[in-house]
C-alpha cells in the first residue's frame, strides 16, 4: 500500500496533461490542466523549504561537531538568516528618499557582483580546456580546430577586419552545420526524454521511490 | 621532459593571468570596434520596428545577476526600442534567484533614460514561480498568473494592461534566459500557443537556439554580448537621438575581442608546442 | 471555417445597444428614426417568415465594419472569435467624424435579450480580430465596436448577429501530435512485450558507463570519496531522472566497496528523490548502516554558488572519481575543470547541447545526448527497460524516414506532407 499509492498518484497525474493537451472540455481543462498546474508551482515552492530544511540541518549538525570546514558552515547559516529576515520582513526596491531597502542593496552590491564574478570565471576556464582540447591530433581535430577560429575570429569585429567575409562565414556554420548537429542531438535527446517519461509514466522506473 | 613539452603542460594560471590582463586593457584603454550586424538580431529588430504603436509584446526577465553583463544590455535596448516606438511592454520573470530584481533594475532604467511611465507604458508583473505553469497558464488568461503587478497594483487597475488578457493579445514574447527557460518559452508557448518567440541568451547557449531559429520556432536570437551590441547598434541607427545613451554591450565587445583573440594565441601556441614535441620525441625515438 | 461559424452579413440599423438587419438594407436607410423602424419592422417579418437569425435588434450604427462571429475551433467552448474588415473602403464614417491612424477601438459585448453592452476588451482596428474568452457555452452574444472619436461621443459600428460558444471534443489541429504519441507509445510497448515474451535485444556499449565500475574501485583503492552531481534542475526533467538512475548503480557499488559517497544537490525535490534512492541501494547491498542523510544533501538552487561549493568540496576533499550527469548549465565547465585539476577521474553525461563541448574537453568520459538516458538499460539489463530503448530507436528510424520523404516532397513541390508537421 505504502508503495501502490504512489504509484497510482505518479501514473494519474502524468496521463491527465496528455488527456487535457488532446481534448479541450472545460472540466479536464480545469481540472487536469489548470489545477495540476496551479498545484505544481504550489508544490515547487514548498520544496524550496524542503531544501532549506536540509541545508539548516546539514550545516548546523557540522558546526555542533566542529567539522572540517565548520566556519564556512556558520557564515552559510548567518547569511542565509540575514537574506531571509530582509525578504521576509522588509520591503524590496528603493525607498521615497532614494536609498535601497536592506535586500536590494544585499542583492545589488554584494549577491549581484559575486555571481558576476563566479560567471566571469567561465572566460579563464575556457581559456585552459580550449588549450588543453584543441590539438591538431588527426583529420576531424584539425577540422575542428579550424571551425573554432572561424567561429571565435567571427565573433568579433577583428573578423571583418581580418576579411569581410569571415562573419558571414561564421554565421554560416552556425545556421547550417552547427544546427544540423544540434538537431540530430536534440531530436536524439528528445526521444530518449520521452522514452524515459514513457518509462516513469507506466512505473517501470521508479525514482520518485527511492528504485532506479 | 624536453622544453617544448614544458611549455605544452604549461600551468593554467599563466592563462588566468593573460586572460586577466587581455581584459583588463580594453576596459582602460577601449578600442571602439565597429560592430557587424547579424541576421538573427536583425529578424528580432525588424520584428519589433514593424509593430505598430499600442502593440504589446512580453518581455520575461529569465535570468539573474550573474548573466547580467550579457543580458542586461539586451533588455535596455529592447526596452528604449519599444519606449520610442510606443509598444506596450509587459514585463514577468519566470527565473528565480533574482529574474524579479533584474526586472526593476532594467525598468528603473528605463524611467531614467526615457521617462517612461510604470503602468501606462510598460508594468512590472514580478516573479512567479514554477516557470512552465505559468506559461501554460498565460496561455488562457494573464490575470490568472499575475493578479497583481510587481508593486501589487490589481491587474485590472492597470492601464497599459487593458484589452491584454492572454498571449493571443501579444505580437511578441521575448525571454531574456539562462537555463532551460528559453527552450520552454519555444516548446511551451511557441509550439502550443502559436506566439512569435524570441530569446536573448548567453553566448555560450545561443548555437543551441540557432537550430530553433532555422526550424521557425523562434523568430531570432540575439546570443552574447554581441547580440546586445548589435541590437544596440541597430536601435541607435533607427533612433539618432538614443545615441547619447550607455552602450554597455557595445564596450564590451572590446574586452570579448581581446580575450577571444588570447585565446586563439593560446590554442594556436598549444598546437605549435603539440607538433614540436611530437617530432622531437619521434627524432629522439 | 467551422461548422459552426456564423457570418454576419446580417447587420442592424437602429438604436444603439440592439439591431440587426442586412447590410443592403442599411446602406439604403439615411434617417436613424426610419432605419429603427424600418429594422423593427423587417425583423418582425424575418421573425414571422422563420428565418434562420437568432436575433434582431435595432441599434443605431455609424460605421460599418462587416462584423463576423465565429465559434473558436477546437476550444472548450468558451470563446468567440469577433473579426472584422480592416479594408479601408469598408470604414465609412458619418460625416465630420475623423479618426486618428488606425484608431484603439472598444469590442462590446452583450447577451441575447440583456439591454446594455460591456466592454469585452480593447485593440487597434488593424488588428482584425479579437478573441472573446470565459464566455458562456449556453448563451448567444452579440457584438459591436465602438470608436472615439478626437471630438464628439462614441461612434458605433452595426451589431453582430448572435453566436454562441460551443465545445469541442478534440483538438483538431494536434491530431499530428497525437499521432506522433500512439506511434511512439506502440513502439515502446510492442518492444516491451517483445523483450517480455524474451526476444533478445542488443544495446551497444557505452563506454562512459563501462568506466563506473572502474571509477569506483580507483576511488576505493585511493580510501577517496567519490562525488556524484546529478545536473542543477528538478526531478521534473527527463535527463535528472537519467541520472538518479545511475545513482543508484553508483550507490550500490559504494555500498558494497565501503567507499564514501556524496551527492549535493542543486534542487530540493531532487534531494529528496536522490536520498531514498541511495538508502535504498545501501538497504539492497546489505549496508543499511553505511548509510547517512548528510550523504545527500541539498546546497543551493542558485547554480554558481552551488558551482562555488561544489568546487569547495572538491579542492578541499579531492574525490577520486567525480559523476556530472543530468542537466547542466554554464557551471559545467566550472565543475569539470575544477575537477580536472584535481586530477580525479571524471564521468560526465548531458543531453545539453551547448555544455557537452565542455564536458568532452575537461572530462575522462563523457555519455552524450541520448547516451544518457540509455544508462538504466544498458546496467541493469532489464527487459522492459532494454525494450523502452528499442521502441525509441524505431521511432527515430521513422522520424528519419520522415524527413527523408519531406525533402523529397519539398523538393518537388508537395508542401502538403511537410505542412501537416507544423499544422499546430
Amino acid at each position: 500500500m505504502k508503495r501502490q499509492v504512489p504509484i497510482m498518484l505518479a501514473i494519474t497525474a502524468s496521463f491527465l496533461p496528455v488527456i487535457a493537451f488532446f481534448f479541450p472540455n472545460a472540466w479536464i481543462n480545469e481540472w487536469f490542466n489548470r489545477k495540476l498546474d496551479e498545484w505544481m508551482v504550489i508544490i515547487a515552492s514548498f520544496a524550496f523549504l524542503l531544501g532549506i530544511v536540509s541545508m539548516v540541518q546539514v550545516n548546523l549538525h557540522k558546526v555542533r561537531r566542529r567539522q572540517k570546514g565548520w566556519i564556512f558552515s556558520v557564515i552559510i547559516l548567518v547569511s542565509f538568516a540575514i537574506m531571509a529576515s530582509c525578504g521576509l520582513f522588509g520591503a524590496q526596491g528603493e525607498r521615497e528618499n532614494g536609498t535601497l531597502y536592506p535586500f536590494t542593496w544585499i542583492f545589488q552590491f554584494i549577491y549581484a557582483p559575486m555571481q558576476a564574478t563566479m560567471f566571469s570565471l567561465l572566460a579563464f576556464y575556457v581559456a585552459s580546456a580550449s588549450y588543453r582540447a584543441f590539438r591538431v591530433k588527426n583529420m576531424e581535430a584539425s577540422l575542428l580546430l579550424i571551425g573554432a577560429l572561424i567561429i571565435m575570429f567571427g565573433r568579433i569585429p577583428f573578423g571583418a577586419l581580418i576579411h569581410p567575409v569571415v562573419p558571414d562565414l561564421a554565421e554560416w556554420i552556425m545556421r547550417f552545420p552547427n544546427a544540423a548537429a544540434q538537431r540530430g542531438i536534440i531530436i536524439g535527446a528528445a526521444l530518449g526524454a520521452a522514452s524515459m517519461s514513457i518509462r516513469v509514466m507506466v512505473g517501470i522506473e521508479r525514482p520518485y521511490l527511492g528504485k532506479s | 621532459m624536453n622544453w617544448a613539452h614544458k611549455l605544452l603542460l604549461i600551468d593554467r594560471r599563466i592563462i588566468f593571468v593573460v586572460v586577466f590582463v587581455g581584459a583588463l586593457i580594453p576596459i582602460i584603454w577601449p578600442i571602439g570596434l565597429a560592430v557587424q550586424i547579424s541576421p538573427p538580431v536583425k529578424a528580432v529588430f525588424d520584428r519589433v520596428e514593424a509593430m505598430k504603436p499600442g502593440d504589446a509584446i512580453m518581455l520575461s526577465f529569465d535570468y539573474g545577476p550573474s548573466d547580467g553583463p550579457e543580458l542586461d544590455p539586451m533588455a535596455n535596448s529592447i526596452l528604449r526600442h519599444c519606449a520610442k516606438k510606443g509598444i506596450k511592454v509587459i514585463g514577468v520573470s519566470l527565473f528565480p534567484l533574482g529574474g524579479v530584481e533584474m526586472a526593476i533594475a532594467r525598468f528603473m532604467q528605463l524611467d531614467t533614460d526615457l521617462k517612461a511611465r510604470n503602468g501606462i507604458d510598460y508594468v512590472n508583473l514580478g516573479y512567479k514561480d514554477g516557470a512552465p505553469a505559468p506559461m501554460k497558464a498565460m496561455g488562457d488568461r494573464i490575470e490568472s498568473v499575475f493578479p497583481c503587478d510587481a508593486n501589487g497594483v490589481p491587474y485590472s487597475e492597470i492601464p497599459v494592461l487593458e484589452g491584454i488578457r492572454s498571449y493571443d493579445d501579444l505580437e511578441l514574447a521575448i525571454s531574456l534566459a539562462t537555463s532551460i527557460i528559453g527552450e520552454w518559452w519555444i516548446n511551451l508557448v511557441n509550439a502550443q500557443f502559436g506566439i512569435d518567440v524570441a530569446l536573448g541568451t548567453t553566448a555560450v547557449s545561443a548555437p543551441k537556439y540557432y537550430a530553433f531559429m532555422e526550424a521557425k520556432q523562434a523568430i531570432g536570437v540575439l546570443g552574447g554580448m554581441k547580440g546586445g551590441s548589435e541590437y544596440e547598434e541597430l536601435v541607435a541607427r533607427a533612433y539618432p537621438d538614443l545615441k547619447g545613451l550607455s552602450r554597455s554591450a557595445t564596450m564590451g565587445m572590446d574586452v570579448q575581442s581581446v580575450v577571444h583573440l588570447v585565446i586563439i594565441f593560446f590554442i594556436l601556441f598549444g598546437n605549435v608546442m603539440f607538433i614540436v614535441t611530437k617530432r622531437m620525441t619521434r627524432g629522439a625515438n | 471555417m467551422s461548422a459552426n461559424s456564423i457570418s454576419s452579413g446580417v447587420v442592424c440599423p437602429g438604436g444603439r445597444g440592439s439591431g440587426g438587419n442586412t447590410a443592403g438594407i442599411v446602406r439604403a436607410c439615411t434617417m436613424r428614426l426610419n432605419l429603427s423602424l424600418a429594422c423593427a419592422i423587417l425583423a418582425g417579418a424575418l421573425l414571422l417568415a422563420g428565418a434562420v437569425v437568432s436575433e434582431v435588434i435595432a441599434a443605431p450604427r455609424d460605421f460599418r465594419l462587416d462584423l463576423a462571429v465565429q465559434d473558436r475551433p477546437s476550444d472548450d467552448g468558451s470563446s468567440l472569435i469577433l473579426s472584422w474588415s480592416t479594408d479601408p473602403a469598408v470604414l465609412t464614417l458619418p460625416t465630420g467624424v475623423v479618426l486618428e491612424d488606425d484608431p484603439q477601438i472598444f469590442i462590446e459585448r452583450k447577451t441575447e435579450g440583456a439591454v446594455d453592452f460591456l466592454e469585452a476588451g480593447r485593440t487597434t482596428i488593424s488588428a482584425g480580430r479579437f478573441q472573446d474568452i470565459e464566455l458562456d457555452s449556453r448563451e448567444s452574444y452579440v457584438y459591436r465596436i465602438g470608436l472615439q472619436p478626437a471630438t464628439g461621443g462614441m461612434v458605433y459600428s452595426e451589431v453582430s448577429m448572435a453566436a454562441s460558444p460551443k465545445g469541442n471534443l478534440f483538438r483538431t489541429q494536434r491530431v499530428n501530435a497525437l499521432v506522433a504519441v500512439l506511434m511512439m507509445g506502440g513502439l515502446v510497448i510492442a518492444y516491451i512485450m517483445a523483450a517480455r515474451r524474451g526476444a533478445k535485444l542488443f544495446i551497444r556499449r557505452i563506454s562512459g558507463l563501462d568506466q563506473i565500475k572502474e571509477a569506483v574501485g580507483r576511488a576505493t583503492e585511493m580510501g577517496r570519496k567519490i562525488l556524484f552531481v546529478p545536473g542543477i534542475v528538478s526531478v521534473s526533467e527527463p535527463q535528472t531522472l537519467a541520472a538518479l538512475g545511475i545513482l543508484g548503480y553508483v550507490a550500490k557499488l559504494t555500498a558494497q566497496y565501503g567507499t564514501q559517497l556524496e551527492v549535493p544537490n542543486a534542487d530540493p525535490l531532487t534531494m529528496a528523490s536522490a536520498r531514498e534512492i541511495v538508502k535504498q541501494s545501501y538497504m539492497e547491498a546489505g549496508a543499511p548502516e553505511a548509510f547517512h542523510e548528510d550523504m545527500v544533501r541539498y546546497i543551493t538552487q542558485d547554480q554558481f554558488a552551488y558551482a562555488g561549493s561544489v568546487s569547495g568540496i572538491m579542492v578541499r576533499d579531492k574525490p577520486a572519481a567525480i559523476f556530472l550527469l543530468g542537466w547542466f548549465a554554464a557551471e559545467s565547465l566550472l565543475l569539470s575543470e575544477t575537477g580536472q585539476s584535481i586530477g580525479a577521474i571524471q564521468i560526465a553525461g548531458t543531453a545539453q547541447v551547448t555544455q557537452l563541448p565542455f564536458f568532452v574537453a575537461a572530462c575522462d568520459y563523457t555519455m552524450l545526448g541520448e547516451e544518457l538516458f540509455a544508462a538504466s538499460a544498458y546496467l541493469s539489463k532489464d527487459p522492459l527497460i532494454l525494450g523502452s530503448i528499442k521502441g525509441q530507436d524505431a521511432m527515430k528510424i521513422a522520424i528519419l524516414a520522415a524527413i527523408v520523404i519531406g525533402v523529397v516532397m519539398a523538393t518537388v513541390g508537395a508542401d502538403g506532407f511537410v505542412n501537416w508537421f507544423t499544422a499546430l
